[in-house]
């Protein structure tokens, strides 16, 4: 019954997110765009904080490399196809990620923290300072979008907004499935037991490092999907836009406040942010003091997040209902 | 002398005061570090807070003096209040949620100072007996910028003398390398952590007070000194204090000389250090503990 339902609710959510462009118009269709955006980098984020118990302070740069990747890639290789694109930017960010592995997963707890912390600063550093490449301070914008398209059977034009909506719509749902899939396996098991105890996990045979370095790539990867999405959507990526330090707390705090660990948890909490964004920009433009007080009371008095909360509610709703 | 020689000595002054600035930062950053394994993100915040308290001191009273000696206390009163009402709460959960509230804190105070002084840069003059050029062998220096390396030098010394010569130093000299079993001696840990905190805040206040008149106060004060300080922390060693002294010169040197020759990849310098000293000892240059 509760399988039925599950189904049924996918359903629906899906025939929602297809009719959403003709009942919402164009405004709230680019919402929802950043909102996914935002989702699947805040998945990654959880991906290792949640299931592998490594805090990043630096995911920004592999969601950074992922979108200058792709608008490189764009302006400079003509008629380049949109897939290959963003495949482009998904490989920059796995290579990215490769080339950390040797000095991050050596490092556990707080040191992966600070590493990650200042490679993210030097990414940001060095994006601002090799302007010939990545155009300084103004960023990369204005790269052709290439169509959507199938030699001989379809062709999309993706500048236009709902048809890109619908490509981004299935890019990210594939990706935020694969990640799901994912900590579904007995790979995604092995992460989480890491997060337990990784001492154990060693003496039982498996390459804790090997795994972490698998996990790394993996998280960069699809945060580079993420960025890829981002860059084709905004038709514009900046040092102060992908790779400034606010950009890796966003998405940890959706984690955060979504609830950490669960795997919808990053969902929900980027959902509670934009929708407060809306709300708190209509009576000042401070977002990051509402963003960081909210950030502090939910670690401070519902470190489980929302997700937490609900199961606690759920949890002593039933109860009551049995004594009942 | 000739030129080239004066201007290599002009540097070199410049990176030693900048280097002496950082180590005020790093110092307070790799204490708290050692004691509580946390790495306060909000550090640099705190810096950038005591420079806008000493422009608002000097506002009010006029004197230069007054704020160096009122705003980074204020400072460390602000540091003590996070450390007993938020930070003191989460230790026993573990260091995720400690990190996570002083990223919190990093951004609520990053937006309280553009909402109370807003984000134009504002001058604060150094008092008048400090104004003006010496002229020493032959080059002419900012009196101020000596003034800087003196009164960080004299922090140090008063640092050092604290931590080794002291029974409070002793304590807190053990609390870094085992705080639980200081505590089971007998120790008050939580009275000593929040007075390392306090003691970290305030260097980081007087580093802010000093560096105000140098680059005036604007909300994006502490992005540079507050990454070089983390990379000091990384780079020495964590927790431990001359590998932070070490690191914090070498970077001052790389900074003020890396500008004059490479003035566009200056920063990239510090990080190639980093990533250079990791690969050869993950733990840092003095680092003993994960």
């Amino acid at each position: 019954m509760t399988k039925k339902l599950t189904w049924i609710f996918w359903i629906v959510l899906l025939v929602f997110l297809l009719a959403y462009p003709f009942l919402f118009g164009a405004y709230y269709t680019n919402v929802v765009v950043i909102f996914g955006i935002m989702s699947l980098f805040a998945l990654t984020v959880n991906l290792l904080l949640g299931f592998t118990g490594l805090l990043s302070f630096g995911h920004a740069m592999f969601f950074g490399v992922g979108a200058y990747a792709t608008a490189l890639s764009l302006t400079h290789i003509e008629g380049l196809p949109l897939l290959v694109s963003i495949l482009i930017g998904i490989a920059a960010s796995a290579v990215f990620a490769l080339i950390l592995c040797p000095i991050l997963v050596r490092a556990s707890g707080t040191a992966f923290t600070m590493l990650t912390l200042a490679f993210g600063m030097l990414m940001y550093t060095l994006s601002l300072k090799l302007r010939d490449i990545t155009g300084g301070e103004d960023g990369i914008g204005g790269f052709p979008t290439p169509d959507f398209s199938i030699p001989g059977v379809v062709s999309f034009d993706m500048t236009d907004p709902l048809n890109f909506y619908y490509f981004a719509l299935v890019v990210l749902l594939v990706s935020m499935w694969a990640l799901w899939f994912l900590t579904k396996t007995p790979f995604g098991t092995v992460i989480i037991a890491i997060r337990d105890n990784s001492m154990r996990v060693n003496y039982m045979g498996f390459r804790v490092t090997h795994t972490k370095a698998l996990v790394l790539v993996v998280s960069s990867s699809f945060a580079g999907v993420a960025g890829a999405v981002y860059a084709l959507f905004q038709n514009l990526v900046s040092s102060d836009g992908v790779f400034s330090i606010l950009t890796s707390f966003a998405p940890l705090i959706m984690t955060v406040i979504g609830g950490v660990g669960s795997f919808f948890g990053p969902i929900w909490g980027a959902g509670i942010m934009m929708l407060l964004e809306e709300v708190v920009t209509l009576y000042t433009d401070r977002f990051s003091l509402v963003s960081g007080i909210v950030l502090i009371l939910v670690v401070m008095f519902a470190p489980s997040g929302v997700v937490g909360m609900m199961r606690i509610v759920k949890a002593k709703w039933l109860l009551r209902r049995q004594k009942i | 002398m000739d030129s080239m020689t004066a201007v290599y000595i002009a540097q070199g002054l410049h990176g030693l005061a900048y280097g002496m600035l950082l180590f005020l930062v790093a110092s307070g950053l790799t204490l708290i570090f050692g004691m509580m394994g946390i790495l306060n993100l909000a550090h640099a915040s705190f810096f950038m807070l005591s420079s806008y308290f000493c422009y608002q001191v000097v506002q009010m009273t006029g004197s230069f003096w007054m704020g160096l000696l009122i705003a980074p206390l204020a400072t460390a009163v602000v540091g003590v209040l996070v450390e007993r009402l938020m930070l003191r709460r989460l230790r026993a959960f573990g260091h995720v949620g400690e990190l996570l509230v002083t990223v919190g804190l990093m951004l609520i105070i990053l937006e309280s100072v553009q909402y109370f002084w807003g984000t134009e840069s504002l001058p604060l003059p150094p008092p008048e007996m400090l104004e003006g050029m010496v002229s020493i062998a032959g080059i002419n220096y900012p009196i101020y910028r000596l003034f800087v390396i003196g009164m960080s030098l004299l922090v140090l010394i008063i640092l050092f003398l604290i931590l080794f010569k002291t029974r409070l130093g002793m304590i807190v000299r053990a609390a870094v390398n085992d705080a639980d079993m200081v505590n089971a001696l007998g120790i008050n840990i939580p009275v000593i952590f929040s007075m390392v905190f306090a003691i970290g805040t305030w260097m980081a206040g007087v580093a802010g007070v000093a560096i105000a008149p140098i680059i005036t106060v604007f909300p994006g004060l502490a992005d540079q000194i507050g990454m070089d300080a983390f990379l000091v922390v990384i780079t020495g060693g964590f927790g431990s204090l001359g590998g932070a002294f070490l690191v914090s010169l070498i970077f001052g040197f790389l900074n003020s000389y890396g500008i004059q020759f490479v003035s566009q990849l200056a920063p990239v310098l510090m990080f190639i250090f980093m990533a250079i000293v990791l690969i050869i000892k993950p733990m840092g240059l003095f680092g003993e503990r994960e």
